[in-house]
């Protein structure tokens, strides 16, 4: 803001020195145009479209060729084309989950040989309950999710399969190999008698009805001699984990086997969620029933079905349950397993099998790893659910869901916020307008002033209270050219009340035989005081505007 | 077996679980809520009501009025975690009801951790007297918490029925979408419902430890028999929730003397799937009218 303005008429005479204003710096009128037509919505690398990897080669057909039995599924879902640009053949994976799933698995298959000597006994516990109880929460997720029904009452039946094996074998003596198939037919009479009530209630009075159910369930074992309210439980039922093995070896043995647990598990999902019948479902999505119902889409008997393959699958994991663990203990029934269990179901995503097994993970390793935390790691679990439900749309698989909406609505938002692109009229003013001409008029005088208010420094100010008329500087004669052209009503002027003694600021009316009018009281004593108030009021309109 | 005895322990009962019931009905009809953090409520005024019979002093009325005052102020604080972040998100009630599981799940740990597992007894708040009455011999805490909880539920029913807040919350209750048009805070009335609501859990735990013990976990079984007789009741229904209190209670009393203590539960769930099998919405919930979640 030091620069100097040399004037240029000095140079008529060479006698005196050259004259020097300080002024602005130059700014140039097309920085402020560059300003406005800036495109300043925030983009991203990739933008809207999503960014796929392109891999080199043909092959596309022979990859959808490889399907597995006993679907017509394919392995991977590869799409080929041919690169616009180098016109050579280029492949697509559109679905990198089974390669995540794939790479889960193997890492949960060669993790035993990678734990430290001294956590071994913990971590392989803690890994066949995962198992299990990720089987289970597959099973439930089919319910909840895929069906629709809110039953709390899984655990009842699961907890029902493990007393009732675990009593037969014990009273009985039935083999391991038997038990989660007596399970799972224990598990279906359960199954359909919890669904009885579900062809009647909806969502929340089921929900409530259910827990009810487990409540009794836990009351009716802790009471009942049969089913060791003696001993805390029933044990002593056969397992398929032999006694004579070393200890390391028997765990070994239940971490594996609770792994192919919710393999198998994961594979009924796939088949329940993945083909018929839950596209039937996703059909009839809450609230839309009876839409689905109008179009024909039987959605009540795809849900009981739904929920009897599920009854089935958990009396199984019920028998594999009192056979894992020799026996069933009354904590299956009680409210803090239920709890838990729907925290792991939150946790990862209600609605899908990663979901579910992810939030297995993390809850039974607090729970079962973090041991030395006591009640604390409850705290921590509740406190990880809460804040899932609080913010999470989808639990921590839906993160990249919601990041992507919330960032396209903050792009909308951006977009439309940039108001200055309509000019200075408001839409329904603009389309009204006969003389689009004023549209434009008004968009570039904003702009004008915009860069005019830019120049208004206390130098500029300064040189012309020195000097009202004359040679000025770029910058204020920019400014002046503009005060000059305004339109001619309410334009200031300066009326002489007594010459060369009293001056007045008026403003023109701007039609022909009306009076101006004063604008202020005040008198000024020489047209170069007066000058330079009139140029004060114009900055301040101009400032003000 | 004794008839009367049997009888008036099913009303005392009944008596509690119907403070608990309603206290559930109000939240789920006006607010939209299924407050599972009932029993974390419940527990945390248990000890409270403790904390005041150690620290304070034993005298009955100040033992309660701790009580229902640390559950109003339990019922404020799910408020504030579980009902005022997600009120307006989508799919409320199934997020607000696992909200509210995890505050009862993170309070109940909180609590054991903070008080250790032993469970705590209050003081006698009615005097440890008997009198009879028709030839029923009625202790003193029984009569009290028949007393209490129908005077203080009468007086929670007198004030939703007369005062301006109650009128907000039986607005709220029938519409709650129209009641925010016509400029009811629904924010603002979910604190008044939910410390209502806790402040009746309050009560209904400082009135059933006379029996039982304060514990981290025992408001659990209370609030899921709270919760059936809500359900069975019909939800949002304050007149139906007393009319399944007195049928349950009846049951509870009946099944008792015919068959023997331990079937109670297995009767009391055959009861209500068969009224909900028969009414879907329960005993006084008309279907059309029940609240849209």
């Amino acid at each position: 803001m030091t620069a100097t303005w040399k004037n240029p008429i000095s140079a008529f005479d060479p006698e005196k020195p050259v004259e020097e204003v300080v002024t602005n710096d130059y700014l140039s009128p097309q920085s402020q145009w560059d300003a406005v037509r800036a495109y300043n919505v925030p983009t991203y690398e990739v933008g809207r479209l999503r960014y796929y990897h392109k891999w080199g080669g043909h092959g596309a057909r022979l990859w959808s060729r490889l399907r597995y039995w006993p679907t017509r599924r394919r392995v991977l879902d590869i799409s080929g084309e041919y690169n616009a640009k180098t016109l050579r053949r280029q492949k697509t994976i559109e679905d990198k989950r089974p390669i995540w799933w794939v790479l889960a698995l193997l890492a949960l298959a060669i993790v035993p040989f990678f734990i430290p000597e001294n956590q071994q006994n913990a971590l392989l516990t803690a890994g066949a309950v995962f198992g299990i109880y990720a089987a289970i929460n597959l099973c439930w997720m089919l319910i909840i999710g895929t069906a629709g029904i809110y039953s709390l009452a899984t655990y009842a039946v699961v907890g029902a399969a493990a007393y009732g094996t675990a009593y037969l074998s014990i009273h009985l003596g039935l083999p391991w190999w038997a038990m989660p198939l007596i399970g799972s037919i224990i598990g279906l009479v359960f199954g359909v008698i919890i669904a009885i009530p579900a062809t009647r209630l909806e969502g929340f009075y089921y929900a409530l009805l259910t827990l009810g159910l487990v409540e009794l369930c836990r009351v009716y074992v802790l009471q009942s001699r049969e089913f060791g309210s003696a001993t805390g439980g029933l044990f002593g039922a056969d397992s398929y984990i032999p006694q004579a093995w070393p200890q390391h070896d028997q765990l070994m043995l239940g971490y594996y086997a609770g792994l192919a647990l919710m393999i198998l598990a994961l594979f009924l999902f796939r088949f329940v969620n993945g083909k018929r019948l839950g596209r039937v479902l996703r059909m009839a999505p809450e609230k839309r029933e009876a839409f689905a119902e109008a179009t024909g889409v039987n959605y009540r008997a795809a849900r009981i079905q739904v929920f009897l393959i599920s009854s089935l699958a958990l009396g199984f994991i019920g028998g594999f349950y009192s056979t894992h663990f020799r026996g069933a203990a009354p904590n299956l029934f009680s409210f803090d397993t239920m709890l838990l269990s729907l925290s792991m179901l939150v946790i990862g995503g209600l609605g899908r099998s990663e979901g579910a097994v992810l939030g297995t993970l993390i809850v039974v390793f607090i729970d079962r790893v973090l041991v030395d935390w006591g009640p604390m790691r409850f705290v921590l679990i509740g406190t990880l659910m809460l804040l899932v439900v609080l913010f999470l749309r989808g639990g921590l698989f839906g993160i990249k869901e919601q990041f992507r909406a919330w960032r396209d609505k903050k792009k909308s938002e951006n977009r439309s916020s940039r108001a200055e692109k309509g000019g200075e009229m408001l839409p329904e003013e603009a389309t009204e307008t006969p003389n689009k001409d004023i549209i434009y008029f008004r968009r570039f005088d904003k702009m004008q002033r915009d860069f005019l208010k830019k120049l208004i420094t206390p130098e500029l100010i300064e040189e012309h209270r020195k000097r009202p008329l004359g040679q000025h500087s770029e910058a204020l004669e920019r400014v002046l050219t503009y005060f000059r052209r305004q339109p001619l009503n309410d334009k200031y002027a300066i009326t002489v009340i007594e010459p060369f003694k009293s001056y007045r600021i008026v403003a023109l009316s701007g039609s022909r035989g009306v009076a101006p009018r004063l604008v202020e009281d005040k008198t000024y004593g020489t047209p170069d005081e007066a000058y330079h108030a009139l140029f004060m009021r114009r900055v301040q309109d101009l400032l003000e505007s | 077996m004794n008839w009367g005895f049997v009888i008036a322990n099913a009303i005392t009962l009944a008596c509690i679980y119907g403070t608990l019931a309603i206290g559930l009905s109000i939240t789920w009809s006006s607010l939209g809520l299924i407050n599972m953090a009932y029993g974390f409520i419940f527990a945390l005024s248990g000890y409270g009501a403790w904390l005041a019979a150690q620290h304070v002093s034993a005298n009955g009325f100040i033992v309660m009025a701790a009580g229902i005052l640390t559950g109003a102020a339990g019922g404020l604080l799910v408020c504030a975690l579980a009902f005022i972040p997600i009120h307006d998100k989508p799919n409320f009630t199934v997020r607000g009801m696992i909200a509210t599981l995890a505050v009862s799940l993170v309070g109940n740990q909180a609590l054991l951790w903070y008080f250790g597992p032993r469970a705590k007894s209050l003081p006698q708040l009615f005097g440890a007297s008997q009198t009879s009455i028709f030839g029923v011999v009625m202790t003193a805490d029984k009569i009290g918490a028949v007393v209490s909880s129908v005077v203080l539920l009468s007086a929670v029913l007198l004030w939703m029925r007369s005062s301006r807040r109650g009128l907000e919350i039986r607005a709220m209750m029938m519409n709650p979408h129209a009641a925010s048009i016509v400029g009811i805070g629904v924010r603002r009335t979910g604190f008044y419902v939910m410390a209502l609501t806790g402040g009746l859990a309050g009560l209904a735990s400082v009135l059933l430890s006379q029996t039982y013990y304060v514990g981290p976990f025992s408001g659990i079984t209370p609030m899921v028999k709270g919760l059936s007789v809500a359900l069975c009741g019909g939800l949002g229904s304050v007149f139906g929730a007393v009319i399944a209190a007195a049928l349950l209670g009846i049951n509870e009393a009946m099944t008792s003397v015919v068959f023997g203590g331990q079937y109670v539960l297995i009767t009391q769930f055959a009861l209500i799937i068969l009224i909900l099998l028969i009414r879907p919405r329960g005993i006084a919930g008309i279907l059309d009218k029940a609240r849209e979640a």
